[in-house]
């Protein structure tokens, strides 16, 4: 099959760097941050593991386009998905309520 | 593609071809076997694609109730075992070497590597699924089950007004449900990882016939992808003391 090959070495770099990110993600937890910034940074973190699995474990890096289409055509679903309900819940109470309208 | 690797011998890797050939014959509607593995690898992505949609309505929900009780939702993740939680992460990403190992031997031709491979990614699995009951068994004895062992004082007691007490138990059934169907898919990950495993051991899988391997392989790394994304979202939130 004309597929390209990733050399082992390379393989186990990959999963090494997803540990050392883990130990990251997890130390990052102990910092005493105010806020939504422990969320911000943690899934910062995990997009960046996803990411590394995505094009190296799951070969998407050497896939061809249909399957980068299939990547991005369900981010757009998942996007619509977030930003129109996040958009409800997140702007009840904005507008104050008016009686008999 | 390079076989030089091949510790198979020509004629041994034309007897595995015939092998596979008379188990799997290739389908009419496909024009040779490049076109119809990547049709199979096609069909598994876009099944990923509806898995991303059935975690991502959890996580919506999560989301949006965090940011509605942000204090409740972190009290209740500082509860969490972010210690079990770590180790499985770091578990599961070493399940995922494995099991791309498996699909890199496999095209290799190197049956019996792939063979270890799958079994190591399977026991993998199921050290995963001992730890998580271990830590469902520590979450029951610190009564961390809303509806079955949960006391409200002990919340009121840490700092949290007695109106956040159910929102603490929100974050809880958001847990149990998320964890849970993840331990689903790890079991079902399992049981198709040992189910291929058996048809290596048989000699199914050659250089040109292992659609098999890569498209179990993507549903492993999938549900490992799901647990990158938990682990902070459950685990890590709010500022955690040692």
């Amino acid at each position: 099959m004309a597929e390209r090959m990733i050399a082992t070495r390379t393989y186990v770099i990959v999963c090494i760097v997803l540990i050392v990110l883990t130990v990251l993600t997890v130390g990052v937890s102990f910092l005493p941050l105010v806020g939504i910034w422990h969320t911000v940074i943690g899934l910062l973190i995990a997009a960046c593991k996803g990411s590394l699995v995505l094009l190296f474990f799951m070969h998407v890096i050497h896939s061809p386009r249909l399957t980068w289409i299939v990547i991005g055509v369900t981010s757009f679903w998942v996007v619509i998905l977030f930003v129109l309900t996040l958009n409800d819940y997140l702007s009840r109470g904005m507008i104050p309520f008016t009686p008999g309208h | 593609m390079s076989l030089d690797q091949s510790i198979l011998t020509a004629d041994e890797r034309a007897e595995l071809e015939l092998t596979a050939l008379a188990s799997h014959p290739l389908e009419e509607q496909y024009a040779n076997l490049e076109q119809q593995h990547e049709t199979a690898v096609l069909g598994m992505w876009v099944f990923l694609a509806t898995e991303v949609l059935f975690f991502g309505v959890l996580f919506l929900g999560l989301a949006a109730y965090h940011i509605k009780y942000p204090e409740a939702f972190e009290a209740g993740s500082q509860k969490l075992n972010w210690v079990i939680g770590g180790i499985n992460t770091v578990v599961l990403l070493v399940s995922s070497l494995t099991m791309v190992l498996a699909v890199h031997f496999a095209r290799l031709g190197e049956n019996r590597r792939t063979c270890w491979c799958l079994a190591l990614t399977a026991a993998l699995g199921c050290v995963f699924l001992c730890l998580k009951g271990l830590e469902y068994y520590l979450d029951y004895r610190e009564n961390l089950i809303p509806g079955w062992r949960f006391d409200d004082s002990e919340w009121v007691q840490e700092g949290l007004h007695a109106d956040q007490v159910p929102h603490v138990k929100l974050f809880l059934l958001f847990y149990w449900i998320m964890t849970g169907l993840h331990g689903l898919h790890v079991t079902i990950g399992i049981g198709v990882v040992v189910w291929i495993l058996v048809l290596a051991a048989k000699g199914r899988f050659t250089p040109t016939r292992y659609t098999a391997v890569d498209v179990t392989a993507l549903y492993w790394h999938f549900v490992d992808l799901v647990w990158i994304v938990l682990l902070p979202m459950l685990y890590l939130q709010g500022t955690h003391t040692l």
